[in-house]
């Protein structure tokens, strides 16, 4: 399809092997979040907790830097299991904003734009299309989460020194599963709302609800009933609660030791969470819509 | 030439509705017609070939694989352009061509000179990098036949590809539609309920009608077929359409010297004009009568595909 002959011709040349394309989703749909000077601006403040570990986890090991700003740390070990459950605490909760602002924008419009079909039309299946947006969050939730607890993690083994790191290996281990488990959960229930309602706002409302009014229906439930089992409503807490077994804390850490559910139902609530959105992405992401009489 | 889409039983149902119900034919032309007034089944056939719709029973065929056992292979030959609007209003034209293009497997370069190639070819080069969303209908229109392009399909699908242009950018998207359908390399199936578009382009149609084929004909047998055919106006009968029957002609007279005439292949024109002599009448006014595919359409619509008529029916001539 020469410019000059305007006239068509095949394309006879090399392919992208099939396993790969639903990485081209994902580039572009980076792309499209970073083209936003706002959003750009907020990944970057996402980092802002791990430069201030950084610098934390250098002072508590730099006798100079203390004496020089008239600190005094303890003998206790203060960067432990605690502290990166704390760090992971807070970067989460930067990454339900970042979700919140990223997830509902890369369907709905698809939606907007009927373009689904065009996706679907190329050799790509839904779970590809699904797996190539869910790419995009999973790229930015792991920038804020498990790959800066982890350098945090090498760092602190580096200047501890001493084997701390093999001592605390099993901390690096509750950060990857803590973080995936987040990043997933995050995922599927911000696409899985979005392509239920197929409007951004509306999108990103049902998300905050879900996450936080939710909760408080959780625990309108549990004062009313006077149960426990509302907090299975809190989504949040749940991961907490998963969370806090991960890192080995006490629940006492999160204030959950009163009344606290099960572990196992704690897992429940959160492979139901992701089993639901499993369904609505499944019923509801499509090429085409049935309408049924 | 070896068929390009392939039915057999096909049914397809969409919640309680059976849409297409026992589809049978074997389509070859390089240019397909797909015909039928709304809600007969056009998009909903277009749909099941591009594996969007599980057939109930039956099966599809494209170049002769099944199309839900091989619809990533089948996917990779197939440009789809779809009839509503659909593309990415805040992306530039080249740039969501190329996406769709990377999107076919083409590597990142390659799908970007496809991409500004696909623009150029179909007339929008000089607009490529504006946003989408600005486009004027018939941009848009010809933006989603390039995307359909890009990656160098061997079946090229267009659901109603003149929907909403004006003449002058409906003329344009038919001769782009020629212009691929003469290189050969692609195969072209059109879906539309404008007859005059699948006239101009197309050399085989099907015509659906309640999800049932009415028609399955090729347009150029049907066209060398109507060449036997001819509509005379005669000063006066005078035995003539007698001594015609006796050569050997179907004949029928409409009344004030107008006859049409089905000529059998070993009779000549000439020796009409020659009985015409002898008679002493006058051949005022002879015509090859063309069969025009709005008749065959309404004979398919008259005819139709009633219960137990689901297979194929071949359009010939019927005579008079």
């Amino acid at each position: 399809m020469a410019v000059y002959k305007r006239t068509y011709k095949a394309y006879s040349g090399p392919l992208t092997p099939g396993w790969s394309r639903f990485t081209v989703l994902t580039r572009y749909g980076l792309a499209r979040l970073f083209d936003s000077r706002l959003f750009t601006s907020y990944t970057v403040f996402c980092f802002l907790p791990f430069l201030l570990g950084l610098v934390f986890i250098y002072f508590v090991h730099s006798t100079a830097a203390q004496m020089i700003l008239g600190l005094k740390f303890g003998r206790e070990p203060i960067i432990d299991n605690r502290w990166f459950f704390e760090f992971l605490r807070v970067e989460s909760w930067l990454g339900v904003i970042l979700t919140a602002w990223a997830a509902p924008g890369m369907i709905s419009k698809d939606f907007a734009n009927q373009s689904i079909q065009l996706y679907l039309s190329r050799p790509l299946s839904r779970a590809e299309y699904l797996l190539g947006k869910i790419s995009v969050l999973a790229t930015l939730l792991s920038f804020t989460t498990w790959i800066p607890a982890l350098i945090l993690f090498v760092v602190q083994a580096e200047m501890q020194g001493h084997g701390w790191g093999w001592e605390n290996l099993w901390i690096a281990g509750a950060i990857i599963l803590a973080s995936f488990l987040w990043i997933g959960l995050m995922s599927l229930l911000s696409m899985g709302l979005t392509v239920w309602v197929k409007w951004r706002i509306a999108a990103t409302a049902l998300f905050f609800g879900v996450l936080f009014f939710m909760a408080a229906f959780g625990f309108a439930v549990n004062v009313i009933l006077r149960t426990r089992w509302g907090w299975l409503l809190n989504v949040p807490q749940m991961v907490f609660l998963v969370w806090c077994n991960l890192f080995r804390v006490p629940l006492a850490w999160i204030q959950l030791h009163r009344d606290a559910v099960p572990l196992w139902s704690a897992w429940a609530s959160l492979l139901a969470v992701c089993a639901f959105s499993l369904w609505l992405l499944n019923r509801r992401l499509k090429a085409r819509e049935v309408e049924r009489a | 030439m070896e068929p390009v889409i392939e039915l057999e039983n096909l049914q397809v149902r969409l919640g309680p509705r059976i849409i297409l119900d026992r589809l049978n034919g074997a389509l070859s032309g390089r240019c397909i017609g797909l015909l039928g007034p709304n809600g007969s089944g056009k998009s909903t056939l277009i749909n099941t070939l591009l594996g969007f719709y599980r057939p109930l029973a039956g099966r599809a065929k494209i170049f002769g694989k099944e199309v839900q056992e091989n619809l990533r292979d089948l996917r990779a030959q197939i440009g789809y352009m779809p009839e509503s609007d659909a593309f990415i209003a805040d992306m530039s034209g080249v740039r969501f061509v190329r996406y769709m293009a990377e999107l076919s497997g083409l590597p990142k370069d390659e799908a970007m000179e496809r991409a500004h190639e696909a623009f150029f070819y179909v007339g929008l080069g000089e607009a490529r990098y504006r946003k989408l969303g600005t486009y004027s209908l018939g941009m848009k229109q010809l933006a989603k036949l390039a995307q359909a392009l890009a990656h160098g399909p061997r079946l090229l699908l267009l659901d109603e590809p003149t929907n909403g242009l004006d003449p002058e950018a409906r003329q344009r998207m038919l001769q782009l539609v020629r212009d691929i359908r003469d290189t050969g390399e692609v195969r072209v199936l059109i879906s539309s309920h404008l007859l005059h578009d699948i006239e101009e382009c197309c050399d085989e149609v099907i015509i659906l009608k309640d999800g049932k084929i009415a028609a399955l004909c090729n347009l150029e047998e049907e066209r060398k077929a109507n060449l036997k055919f001819l509509e005379l106006e005669v000063s006066n009968e005078n035995g003539f359409l007698e001594s015609v029957r006796g050569l050997g002609c179907e004949c029928a007279s409409f009344g004030a010297g107008r006859l049409k005439v089905v000529l059998p292949d070993d009779i000549e024109v000439r020796q009409l004009y020659r009985l015409a002599g002898e008679h002493s009448v006058q051949i005022r006014r002879m015509n090859y009568r063309r069969d025009s595919l709005e008749d065959i359409f309404l004979k398919a619509m008259m005819n139709g595909a009633g219960p137990g008529k689901a297979d194929a029916k071949v359009l010939s001539h019927g005579g008079l």
